[in-house]
């Protein structure tokens, strides 16, 4: 199967992982209480699906969760002593018989032999988690969802268990118990009981999705085969954003290339990353900061838009956005269904060069007609060029209204081209051009020099 | 009145900064002594704004460039022989005789270090006295400058009988008690004022030395400065004076023509063209040498530039505005009526380009209106340079120009008369025959 592809570029853009300690899409899901639950969320994150089934399989599940209100059943603490306890395998390391010595005694009366502690603990934390696992799955009120709690309950019905399970909680194990439980844990049943604890992990990871699902009302997408060629989305917002303005947005085969314009401050950027946010997190089969949403499946997400100059290398600005529509262009030339968002194609160039590179670019992006195109761009003209010349674009713009002199965004897509525009509004209000031309010498006035 | 700059002016031409080894101030800053580092840093710190000053200043300069003349103290010997001095002024020759005495009995009974370090002391100065009489001995040829006058008084020094007696002296530790203290009251009291004088010239010499043979080895010239009132900056074959490998370029600029409109690719040289100009200029009006065959300028009373606004896209807007607000903050200066040099470097890069076109244009032509200042501004939007030259006359075009060498482009660095015509941004999307990548057939 394949898998769906992306790269380094696209993942900062979208500020997916984030750098650590700052907020990123993934500090926001990983609300997990286990370090295994968060390895678990970052192994979703690392390799979402390009497979209907499998997506929609994963949204049944978390929406399961979402419905559920389940709460993390486990002590967390218990998770670190039994890893600590499993980890040891060596064969060594199992407890002797005991050869009952007066030295042995009195060894164990000075100090507790710190060995055997950690498996005295160990057992002890398995029993426990056992007992939690045994009124998990007994109280669950639904059965008929699988809800991949399969490795939990094949552990607990486990023969081998029973004896530990039915011991009494809070008593110490005589030594030769303590030894044969431990050779059955850490031992005999060690895959087992791993197993068991990647699908505990597995459901952290899913509460930790539905608890914000459910405290932030987003939707589960619907995954549609890939020759649909349909991305609907309806009243979808940048989960980083506070108080962020909703936008629905439709590509279709009739529409496969959102043409973007917009003021500097309007939003565009915003929009496309959340746009580009839902696709990535939609393959996960994650929840979306959306009403709604149904996409077709694609084959992986690019994007290009905080492209780093990288003058040290001795690569412009503009060459570094050529590199990136490059590596962009071998990926769409593989015949592959593509995501694309590129914001403001061009920018280090001329007007000219970035007018017919735009339309360019544009016109051949057209001509891919299983993928899927947001671009932005400033120069309105490529867009009317485009508008004569290809038949499945769609414009859209996010409009500047003017309050006297101030420019106020409403954040709301409209469809059509925009020639908003106000960099010239920022020098403007600034008063620079005034300020200039007030205090302007006199046509070549010599007076002044001779101070 | 003080010369008009501010921080970001003055490292984007990299001017100052001891541990920078790159700076215009560290390329310079070959000094021996810390005297005469201090002096070189002052000097540094304060551009001159008189054009006589400044002509004053680089004969000096041009004085000890001609001269091959090595600074031939060193620093630890300068040091000891200043704390020397330093040590204490005595009061009178009885007094200090009698101290000499306790010192010298505080040697012998309780064996304490005082003396010892007076006669090291003392011994230093003598050394360094020594290399001063050779030195300002051979230093024959007077010049007409300044700081001859200086020379002349030093000289003197050394003709001072008392001073010759004292260098006829090899070995000071076995000198008498008495002598080490006549010898002591001579130079911390009797010729207290001369000696403060020598290190002072000293210390100059240091820098004089330094920055002329930093001229020599890199065969540096002098600015010409003029009055203020011609606003004019005429020079030829100037190079960056950091980069020895720098093609040399001309540049003249006047009242009729104030403004060079700078265009060119983007790693066609322009910012270095700009911070070349920026530094030269700076130089220029410290009197210091500076590496052109011949430069010639009206004094100005400052230097404002925006050339290094970091690269950082992901500011977007607020990069934008940024440059706004300093582009603001230069034309408060500019519309003061100041004479000012101003440096724009790729103004309005961090946004799209039609806004950056508009705003490039609206600025440009509102500051070419102050003929009294100079304007250096570069920008790969040629659009803008073609508007500006049917709506202003003042304004020169030159470009730094990209010759393609098959798919590879390669820049001279010789700049040329009039607009770029590189249309690289095409070139490049074709070179690397993007179209057809997309189409799948490559």
């Amino acid at each position: 199967m394949m898998h769906f592809t992306t790269d380094q570029q696209t993942l900062n853009d979208l500020n997916i992982f984030g750098k650590p300690g700052s907020e990123s899409i993934f500090s926001l899901f990983d609300k997990t209480q286990t370090r295994g639950g968060s390895a678990c969320m970052q192994e979703m994150f690392r390799y979402p699906m390009a497979d209907v089934d499998k997506i929609n399989h994963r949204v049944a599940v978390l929406q399961y969760y979402t419905d559920s209100g389940l709460m993390f059943p486990f002590k967390t603490e218990l998770f670190d002593v039994i890893e600590q306890y499993l980890e040891n395998t060596d064969e060594r390391s199992k407890l002797q018989p005991k050869v009952s010595s007066v030295a042995d005694k009195l060894k164990g009366l000075i100090a507790e032999d710190p060995h055997l502690k950690n498996i005295n603990a160990g057992v002890k934390a398995i029993q426990e988690l056992l007992g939690a696992l045994e009124i998990f799955l007994g109280n669950k009120s639904s059965r008929q969802v699988d809800v991949e709690v399969d490795p939990m309950r094949k552990l607990l019905l486990d023969a081998d268990f029973e004896g530990l399970l039915k011991e009494k909680k809070g008593k110490g194990l005589p030594y030769e118990t303590l030894a044969a439980y431990d050779v059955l844990l850490r031992f005999r049943k060690q895959s087992s009981i791993r197993t068991c604890l990647h699908a505990i992990y597995q459901l952290d990871a899913y509460l930790s999705i539905a608890k914000l699902a459910k405290e932030r009302g987003l939707c589960y997408p619907v995954a549609l085969p890939a020759d649909q060629q349909e991305v609907v989305l309806e009243g979808v917002y940048h989960p980083h954003v506070k108080g962020a303005i909703a936008n629905s947005l439709k590509i279709d085969p009739q529409g496969n290339i959102i043409f973007l314009t917009g003021a500097n401050m309007a939003g565009k950027s915003t929009l496309m990353k959340s746009l580009g946010i839902a696709m990535y997190l939609a393959h996960m089969g994650f929840p979306i900061a959306a009403q709604k949403m149904s996409f077709s499946v694609r084959d992986g997400i690019y994007t290009s838009i905080n492209l780093p100059d990288n003058l040290n290398k001795g690569i412009s600005h503009f060459y570094a956005e050529v590199l990136r529509i490059k590596k962009i262009s071998q990926e769409l030339g593989q015949n592959k269904s593509l995501f694309i968002i590129i914001d403001e194609l061009f920018r280090g160039t001329n007007v000219k060069d970035a007018y017919e590179a735009t339309v360019a670019i544009t016109a051949a992006f057209a001509g891919k007609r299983n993928c899927m195109f947001v671009v932005s761009t400033h120069i309105m003209e490529a867009g009317e060029t485009l508008k004569a010349k290809c038949s499945n674009i769609k414009f859209v713009y996010l409009p500047t209204k003017m309050e006297g002199s101030r420019p106020v965004y409403t954040y709301r897509l409209e469809s059509g081209i925009t020639e908003d525009r106000h960099g010239m509004i920022i020098v403007n209000n600034e008063g620079i051009v005034e300020l200039l031309n007030k205090n302007k010498p006199q046509t070549l006035n010599y007076e002044f020099f001779n101070r | 009145m003080s010369f008009l700059t501010d921080k970001q002016s003055l490292e984007d031409l990299n001017l100052l900064g001891k541990y920078k080894s790159n700076s215009i101030y560290s390329l310079f800053n070959k000094t021996k002594t810390s005297g005469g580092e201090k002096l070189l840093e002052a000097l540094f710190q304060t551009p001159l704004s008189d054009a006589d000053q400044i002509n004053d200043r680089s004969s000096v300069f041009n004085y000890f460039h001609q001269q091959h003349l090595v600074f031939p103290f060193q620093r630890e010997n300068v040091e000891a022989a200043e704390s020397y001095l330093n040590e204490g002024e005595e009061g009178n020759f009885i007094l200090s005789v009698i101290g000499i005495l306790q010192k010298k009995v505080g040697n012998m009974v309780l064996q304490s270090a005082e003396y010892g370090v007076l006669l090291k002391g003392l011994q230093s100065m003598v050394d360094l006295l020594q290399d001063a009489a050779t030195f300002f001995g051979q230093l024959k040829q007077s010049g007409d400058h300044p700081f001859q006058d200086k020379l002349d008084k030093t000289k003197l020094i050394f003709k001072d009988q008392r001073i010759i007696n004292l260098l006829t002296e090899k070995r000071i530790e076995e000198l008498s008690v008495l002598k080490i203290a006549r010898y002591n009251y001579l130079l911390r009291s009797a010729l207290c004022k001369e000696m403060r004088l020598l290190f002072e010239v000293l210390y100059e010499l240091d820098m004089y030395i330094a920055v002329s043979d930093v001229a020599r080895s890199r065969g540096m010239g002098y600015a010409k400065a003029l009055p203020a009132t011609k606003c004019l900056l005429k020079a030829s074959g100037l190079k960056h004076p950091v980069l020895e490998k720098a093609i040399a370029n001309s540049i003249s600029l006047n009242q009729q023509e104030n403004v060079l409109f700078l265009t060119g690719a983007n790693m066609a040289g322009k910012s270095t063209w700009m911070k070349t100009i920026g530094a030269s200029i700076y130089l220029a009006h410290l009197g210091m040498p500076l590496a052109a065959d011949s430069f010639e300028f009206s004094v100005m009373e400052g230097i404002y530039s925006s050339i290094n606004v970091p690269d950082n896209l992901n500011m977007g807007y607020s990069h934008f505005y940024a440059e706004v607000l300093r582009v603001k903050e230069v034309a408060q200066k500019v519309s003061e009526r100041k004479n000012l040099l101003v440096l724009f470097d790729e103004l309005f890069k961090g946004t799209n380009v039609k806004d950056a076109y508009d705003a490039t244009l609206a600025v440009s032509e509102a500051f070419a209106a102050y003929t009294n200042c100079l304007f250096v501004i570069s920008t790969h939007i040629i659009e803008v340079g073609e508007a500006l030259k049917e709506r202003c006359e003042n304004i020169q075009f030159k470009y730094q120009p990209t010759v393609m060498d098959g798919l590879v482009p390669r820049y001279t660095y010789q700049l040329k008369d009039g607009i770029t015509n590189d249309r690289q941004g095409m070139m490049i999307i074709e070179n690397e025959r993007i179209l057809e990548i997309i189409d799948g057939s490559k």
